[in-house]
């Protein structure tokens, strides 16, 4: 396994190019002994550390949610859980915790042969999609021109700031397991916050399927969704 | 603009000859009747005429769902589809398909209560709902094609998570015993021919909106949470069905059937389901190991991979079983998923044949019927097939060739290939035995002469008006007998029957029926029935009342009322209250449990006075409510150990407690006062002008 800290610089930009063109030349100016130090040291005296570059670091998330799908009975309590419990309707568009979309067909969705492939049409496994609370650098974080993501609570999880977040929805297309949810009724992106330490998926699930863990990084070993980018509008009404 | 929570305010009225969509102010029309059944019968009271036929464009379809579909009150997402029914001969009665899944939720995140469906489409179309945007999309390309396919099609334009409900090539053929389908394994019987009649392939949704909640989100949270303690097993069993260490009581007949080593053996690894202790909240999902129930211990520990079921439900009462010989020997999926009927109603084609492969056949046949979209008229189809083959009717009523043309050989080995053949004949019409099969039973049984041998025994399922028995005297005596005479089609009611096999011993069962209906006397211990008393009744007409309740609110009637519970600390009480409880919160009307029952009463009744129209006979009592000879005469003395025989006049008695209890004339016509008591005035005059008020 990896160990990121031994190239950061390098990890960093390679990882940066997929969702934003970044200069390398503006991104290396973070020399190198700067990130190591940063990274190395792991004991950050605020959560956001601002260097000499004027590039934020958010410290790692101190919990993670992780599941064994073959538990998941697609009863669908965690996204109920999610939103009812969060913002007092049902919503699974807006839960953080998705299974929906993998439910019918599994994450690769409709296909033919589908009745080989996974989802209660198929082999029945249905994969629960949540939040990874990325390490540095936090692509839906770094995509908002407002900095309205931010680490915050007891777990230190990615978190939508409402009082920051202008609804331009750009954090939709950045995360790269297609994570985050934008609540149309109150025009505002949010995601996952481990509910502060007491995520009610977790405690909603009635197989023990979800579990919420010590926080490591699954960044590296989850394939990407590409499923989610095509499927967001790409029309100018799509955001604006 | 939703007023209320719970509802969304909208509901969809789609008329298919013009093409015109219509949304329709839920609250001013329908708020009295809920939802589901209660605004299904609330439209084909006011809107189709009385002699109207099933097929006939008058005819309406009415896609039922309720306030709480979609929240996070446990086990709902059911959709009651209320249209005049094929099935019964005449076709020309109300009556309600029930299937469950994920499409009611799904209709509700979209933004609408209930879809309303009228006319005929000049060509095969399909519904498109996604969110406010409603579209009649052509359906030419997926006409002839079975509900697996037209399902996966649906879901490629409007995206994977989209519910579709589909008929097969069963609906669209004009079968009678057809099905709607809906997430590959739950089947509401008998609508798939108005749909076909209606030229309607399928309905596909997509909602990316919320259900609101009105009570405080704490508030609701505390309620899910204790409901969730009380809640037991499939059929709110709430013994565990071998000896558990928390357990007092155990039951062999009990769906909660979890134990340590006891597995989903064909999850990879395989999950052991554990020892379930009721004050557990994340094993709920494990207690129900219905593989198990259904296949047998070896075969159903072995392949099942999960359990599955509805939205919001954390019961799971769908065993998904991998089986790969099906796709070996056959060219069906290995991988198949349902409950009970869905599995038992295709081995029921074998009744009396022994050596069958009988899992084979029941996975093998839960593929036909459900991608055909076919019927089993609640298992009186094969009843029915089996009787006739056995006594040469069959050889009789075929053509030569046709009879000669059929596998038999096949079915007396009892191979499951046999229904590749039957179904299939059965969903494409053809010759006598596919048309006969697939037709209102009882025209079938007429034309082909049954004799009257055959109605004499329960073992041939018959009850009346076409369909068969269902958890009738066999199950609770003179309660089962009372509500299997209430409907148009088999009874399809639970109340009474999860409280009857809750698995707990009869002395706690007294004391639980004497908190719930007044008196120990309401409850018998199974095959030690007595004559009919007053509390039978009450308990009859609360279980009517409370199907329809569930029906209308979208609360599966498989689980609730909760009578009882598995805390031996509240002395294995329920809370009989829940459902008013879920209602006040959500939509924001604190209701409680009387007043809610008066709106179930109210339902219960507008579906009798639309029977009664439909009818047109004063004598409800003796034509419509009528008892098949077998409960007089099989079996042992009435009132004796593990007898179900009833005598006539304690039958007659049962009628007229019940009529009482309900406010109905002994002939079993509900009374002016009744019906003004439930705010049906209008129902009261319109029987009165009929000649038909009691």
């Amino acid at each position: 396994m990896m160990d990121e800290r031994k190239n950061p610089a390098a990890n960093i930009a390679e990882f940066f190019g997929v969702n934003r063109p970044t200069s390398r030349r503006g991104f290396l100016k973070l020399s190198a002994a700067t990130a190591v130090a940063i990274y190395g040291a792991n004991i950050l005296a605020s959560d956001q550390v601002k260097a000499a570059s004027g590039i934020y670091i958010l410290e790692d998330a101190k919990g993670v949610l992780v599941s064994d799908p073959t538990r998941c009975v697609a009863c669908r309590r965690c996204e109920l859980a999610c939103t009812e419990f969060n913002d007092g309707k049902s919503s699974p568009t807006v839960s953080r915790i998705k299974v929906a979309r993998n439910m019918n067909y599994g994450p690769q969705g409709v296909q033919f042969g589908f009745q080989r492939a996974q989802g209660k049409y198929g082999n029945f496994l249905v994969i629960q999609d949540m939040c990874k609370q990325c390490p540095h650098p936090v692509p839906c974080a770094t995509a908002c021109p407002n900095d309205a993501i931010e680490v915050a609570g007891p777990v230190k999880a990615r978190v939508v700031n409402t009082a920051k977040c202008v609804g331009c929805k750009v954090c939709q297309r950045a995360c790269p397991w297609d994570m985050m949810s934008f609540d149309e009724e109150i025009g505002k992106a949010t995601k996952c916050t481990l509910c502060d330490g007491k995520p009610q998926c977790v405690e909603a699930c009635p197989t023990a399927s979800l579990r919420f863990v010590e926080w490591r990084d699954l960044t590296k070993r989850s394939p990407v969704r590409q499923a989610g980018m095509l499927s967001v509008d790409d029309s100018c009404s799509g955001c604006h | 603009m939703a007023k209320f929570g719970g509802w969304t305010g909208k509901t969809l009225r789609v008329n298919l000859t013009t093409g015109k969509v219509t949304a329709e102010d839920t609250f001013e029309k329908y708020k009295d009747y809920l939802g589901g059944t209660g605004l299904g019968y609330k439209v084909i009271w006011d809107e189709v005429p009385v002699g109207t036929r099933a097929f006939d464009e008058a005819n309406k379809i009415i896609f039922g769902i309720g306030p709480l579909a979609g929240t996070g009150a446990p086990c709902n997402s059911r959709t009651a589809i209320t249209t005049i029914w094929p099935v019964t001969d005449p076709d020309i009665y109300v009556a309600t398909g029930h299937m469950g899944g994920h499409f009611a939720a799904e209709l509700k995140f979209a933004g609408w209560d209930s879809i309303i469906i009228e006319g005929k489409a000049p060509h095969p179309v399909w519904l498109c709902i996604m969110d406010d945007k409603v579209e009649l999309r052509d359906a030419r390309r997926l006409w002839g094609n079975g509900v697996y396919r037209a399902t996966a099609e649906i879901n490629a334009e409007m995206g994977p998570e989209a519910q579709v409900a589909a008929i097969g090539q069963a609906g669209e053929n004009l079968v009678p015993n057809s099905t709607v389908i809906t997430g590959y394994s739950h089947s509401a019987g008998g609508a798939g021919g108005v749909m076909g009649s209606k030229n309607l392939k399928a309905i596909g949704v997509l909602g990316t909106g919320s259900v609101k909640i009105a009570a405080d989100k704490s508030e609701w949270k505390k309620l899910i949470q204790y409901s969730l303690t009380l809640v037991g097993s499939n059929n709110q069993h709430v013994v565990p069905s071998t000896p558990q260490p928390w357990a007092e009581y155990y039951d062999p007949a009990s769906r909660w059937t979890a134990s340590a080593g006891v597995f989903w053996g064909a999850a990879n690894p395989p999950v052991e389901t554990g020892t379930c202790d009721p004050h557990d909240m994340h094993s709920i999902g494990f207690r129900c190991q219905k593989g198990i129930k259904d296949f047998g211990l070896d075969f159903g520990e072995k392949h099942t991979v999960r359990m599955g079921g509805c939205h919001a439900c954390p019961i799971r009462c769908h065993a998904q079983m991998d089986y790969p010989p099906i796709e070996e020997k056959y060219g069906y999926s290995r991988y198949a998923a349902n409950t009970c009927m869905g599995w038992f109603s295709p081995r029921m084609a074998y009744a009396s044949i022994s050596g069958t492969n009988a899992s084979e056949a029941m996975m093998l046949g839960k593929h036909l019927c459900d991608d055909y979209g076919v019927w089993d008229n609640y298992a009186l189809l094969h009843a029915v097939f089996v009787y006739a083959a056995n006594n040469g009717i069959l050889e009789r009523v075929l053509p030569a060739d046709e009879y000669k043309s059929i596998p038999w050989d096949q079915w007396k080995k009892g191979d499951p290939a046999f229904l590749l053949d039957f179904y299939r004949r059965i969903a494409y019409r053809e010759g006598e035995l596919g048309r006969g099969l697939g037709d209102s039973t009882l025209k079938t049984m007429r034309r082909w002469g049954i004799p009257e041998d055959y109605y004499k025994t329960s073992k041939n399922k018959y009850w009346k008006m076409g369909h068969p028995l269902h958890h009738s005297t066999e199950d609770s005596a003179q309660i089962g007998l009372l509500i299997n005479l209430q409907y148009n089609r088999d009874a399809q009611t639970h109340s009474h029957t999860n409280f009857q096999n809750s698995g707990l011993p009869g002395q706690v069962m007294k004391q639980l029926a004497a908190k719930t209906w007044g008196s120990p006397d309401a409850y018998d211990e199974k095959g030690r029935w007595t004559p009919m008393n007053k509390y039978k009744a009450k308990v009859a007409k609360w279980s009517v009342i409370r199907k329809e309740l569930h029906d209308s609110l979208s609360l599966c009637n498989w689980m609730y009322p909760f009578v009882a519970s598995p805390l031996k600390e509240r002395n294995y009480e329920g809370d009989t209250a829940l459902e008013a409880k879920y209602f006040s919160l959500a939509t924001g009307i604190p209701t409680s449990e009387a007043e809610l029952d008066l709106i179930g009463e109210r339902i219960f009744n507008l579906h009798r006075v639309i029977t009664i129209m439909q009818m047109n006979t004063r004598d409800m009592r003796n034509e419509h409510d009528s008892v098949p000879d077998w409960v007089y005469e099989e079996g042992p003395e009435p009132f004796t150990p593990g007898s179900n025989r009833l005598p006539r006049e304690d039958v007659e008695l049962a009628k007229d407690l019940f009529y009482e209890e309900c406010g109905w004339t002994k002939e079993g016509l509900p009374t002016r006062q009744t019906l003004e008591r439930l705010g049906l005035k209008d129902a009261a005059d319109r029987l009165a002008k009929a000649g038909l008020l009691g």
